[in-house]
């Protein structure tokens, strides 16, 4: 099946769960199968992401979920001073930590047009058809998702080798 | 441009989705502003950060499991008439098999005539709503006790085809429940009523007097969907229409 590990990748991202995202994918693709052949190739990654989207969205309330208002203190950096020049790869896998969690910290709104625009690749249009939102949303949310992105891992980005940013 | 204007279209920039003239714009504005240049400079690496978290690719057992489902087979006029050939080339005497697949074939050009026939109906009369709600569960217990099984009823307003209403009609001389979703200015009927067959796949699509017209089975109930909608919005819709 094509764009299985897109397919995965979205889902694990909205469920933030191993477990659940392979419930959805396997829910998704039992759909996604019925009507697979008539859909046309450039199509087909929308489309599967579509039902993935259409699928967790049945099986998950998006009530309740209180753990994307958190308080983000623990994202601070709190290495004490001195080990600012530790390893480098450890200075590396730690950034990739946090730009985790702030991706996960995210409303899952926000959340979900960053991981298809930045990750997948995709075009507005198509996260407008797979997020069932307008074009002129999945804009607004992207810069406002950005901007959170950006506040929470300010350091991270001056850290990342952007000299001007400091 | 001027910094506000190119604040607004930053993103858009970034993520190539202006159109030349703007891209131009923005372009020739970030060249000589400090502070413009840092967004653009920002959001880029920003990209960078994201890019750089583990992809989370289908784990093997996901990938085992989904091969492991049976895809239906897609039933096709051309699938049935190659079906029918090949009984004819292994069998003696299969006029009647011919038969069988001509008179299901027509019996589906009946419905769907029927089908369209209600859709226009109700459009005209305005009898479009015997129950007026987008809520699927004031939808679905609304049909118990006026019909003799529960049909299945969603609201798909997230895919951009809210659920409006439902009703009662009346197709071929027997009840069926309609439900009416909303795509723009465009109505779409759902009729569903009790399935001869159990095949579980999108087995007809056609245009009958200016309606796009779709035909499926599925648990044990047959399905059309019929709309003045062109026909990509609804296989787009059929497909969204999945349990
Ligand atoms: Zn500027």
């Amino acid at each position: 099946m094509p764009h299985l590990d897109a397919a995965f990748n979205y889902a694990r991202w909205l469920t933030k769960s191993d477990a659940d995202a392979e419930d959805v994918v396997q829910d998704a693709a039992v759909r996604a199968l019925r009507f697979f052949s008539s859909l046309r190739n450039d199509d087909a990654r929308a489309w599967l992401l579509t039902i993935v989207r259409n699928t967790w969205n049945a099986r998950f309330s998006r009530v309740g979920s209180a753990d994307e208002h958190m308080v983000l203190d623990d994202m601070k950096d709190d290495r004490p001073d001195g080990q600012l020049d530790a390893e480098a790869l450890v200075i590396q896998r730690q950034t990739v930590e946090r730009v985790q969690r702030a991706i996960e910290t995210l409303p899952t709104d926000f959340r979900e047009v960053i991981v298809l625009r930045e990750i997948e690749g995709l075009s507005y249009k198509e996260i407008a058809a797979v997020a069932g939102i307008p074009i002129g949303t999945v804009m607004s949310r992207l810069a406002r998702a950005r901007e959170r992105l950006l506040a929470l891992l300010g350091p991270d980005l001056a850290r990342g080798g952007i000299g001007d940013l400091s | 441009m001027i910094c506000p204007d190119v604040e607004r279209l930053i993103d858009a920039y970034s993520d190539d989705e202006l159109d030349a003239a703007q891209a131009t714009g923005v372009k020739a504005h970030v060249a000589t502003c400090p502070t413009c240049h840092q967004r653009v400079a920002e959001r880029a690496a920003l990209r960078r950060l994201i890019r750089g978290v583990p992809y989370y690719a289908a784990p093997s057992r996901v990938r085992r499991a989904v091969v492991a489902i049976r895809r239906p087979a897609r039933v096709t006029p051309r699938r049935l008439a190659l079906a029918a050939t090949v009984l004819l080339a292994v069998s003696v005497g299969t006029g009647a098999v011919v038969r069988t697949v001509r008179a299901r074939q027509a019996a589906t050009a009946t419905l769907a005539q029927d089908v369209v026939a209600s859709h226009v109906r109700a459009l005209m009369g305005a009898h479009l709503f015997d129950v007026r709600s987008s809520d699927q569960h004031t939808v679905k217990p609304w049909f118990q006790g006026k019909l003799d099984f529960s049909p299945p009823v969603e609201d798909l307003a997230g895919l951009g085809f809210p659920l409006v209403g439902a009703r009662v009609d009346a197709v071929g001389g027997r009840p069926v429940a309609a439900l009416v979703y909303q795509r723009r200015q465009h109505t779409i009927n759902v009729f569903i009523w009790p399935a001869a067959d159990t095949v579980g796949a999108l087995a007809d699509a056609r245009s009958f007097r200016g309606f796009q017209v779709r035909h499926w089975t599925r648990n044990a109930m047959a399905l059309w969907a019929v709309s003045d909608l062109n026909d990509l919005e609804l296989d787009q819709f059929v497909r969204a229409l999945q349990p």
